[in-house]
């Protein structure tokens, strides 16, 4: 049963890190034209860093059950985009305004992966459960 | 050779199945968590070793029928499979695969805990006497 509880932490530790990777890119298409942020500068794109856990290795001796968790949220240092807008509050004195270094189809992208993984370790959480169900018959 | 009608020793082998089915569901339960990690590699369980080792002893002491009862508490060890396509993240990890090795488990778990407990109904039929 350990065995079967380590799978289950595993799947469950990978539906919290697909949800960070969805809120993170929701996050970034919400603040795509966000000029302003809390440092007075436009937004950076933010990204979400996985991991391997291997924490789970150890209640489980030999056998690799390893989970994910989110290394770190950072942000992205490619350069802002610079678009034309002289009308704009925040345009510079030549009627640039630099925007966020979002890229809203690439963030699409993501966010379908992540749902994609979420939905399969779903499954696999279902799978588990059924061995689960299956091993309480035994009394039966 | 009366090692078919141990129950201790099928009930043992039984159990062994179920272990690892277990063990190779948590092993693709993991690798499916990894399935964004960068650089993840997939990972199996293994059995081959303990399985060689087993059909050895079973050679060489075959008029013993306490042995394979008795060997044999396999530990699942696990390897990184080779021969995957890597992505561009270094990661190699297949849904579909780890998916279908998720099924499989389940499905062999499924087929030894039918035999035992049908063998669990046959004990508790001579218990009740026949009742």
């Amino acid at each position: 049963m350990s065995t079967l509880n380590n799978a289950i932490n595993a799947s469950a530790s990978a539906l919290n890190a697909e949800r960070t990777r969805i809120e993170v890119a929701v996050s970034n298409i919400a603040n795509a034209d966000s000029t302003r942020g809390p440092d007075g500068k436009p937004y950076r794109r933010r990204d979400v860093v996985l991991a391997a856990d291997h924490a789970f290795d150890a209640a489980l001796g030999q056998a690799g059950v390893s989970g994910v968790k989110v290394a770190a949220v950072v942000e992205d240092q490619t350069p802002f985009k610079r678009r034309y807008d002289p009308s704009h509050p925040d345009a510079d004195k030549d009627g640039f305004v630099a925007m966020p270094n979002v890229d809203t189809p690439e963030e699409m992208v993501n966010m379908m992966t992540a749902s994609r993984a979420y939905q399969a370790n779903l499954t696999a959480i279902g799978l588990i459960r059924e061995l689960v169900n299956k091993s309480l018959e035994l009394g039966k | 050779m009366s090692d078919i009608n141990n129950d201790s020793a099928i009930m043992a082998a039984l159990g062994r199945q179920m272990t690892q089915a277990v063990a190779k569901q948590a092993v693709a339960a993991g690798n499916l968590a990894n399935l964004d990690t960068p650089n993840y590699r997939t990972r199996e369980a293994t059995f081959d070793d303990v399985l060689n080792g087993e059909m050895q002893k079973v050679k060489m002491t075959i008029t013993d029928q306490h042995q394979i009862a008795s060997s044999a508490q396999s530990t699942p060890k696990t390897a990184e499979v080779d021969g995957l396509e890597s992505r561009r993240d270094g990661n190699n990890v297949q849904l579909d695969r780890e998916l279908l090795t998720m099924t499989k488990a389940a499905a062999d778990f499924a087929a030894a805990q039918q035999a035992l407990s049908a063998k669990f109904r046959l004990i508790r039929f001579a218990i009740n006497e026949g009742r």
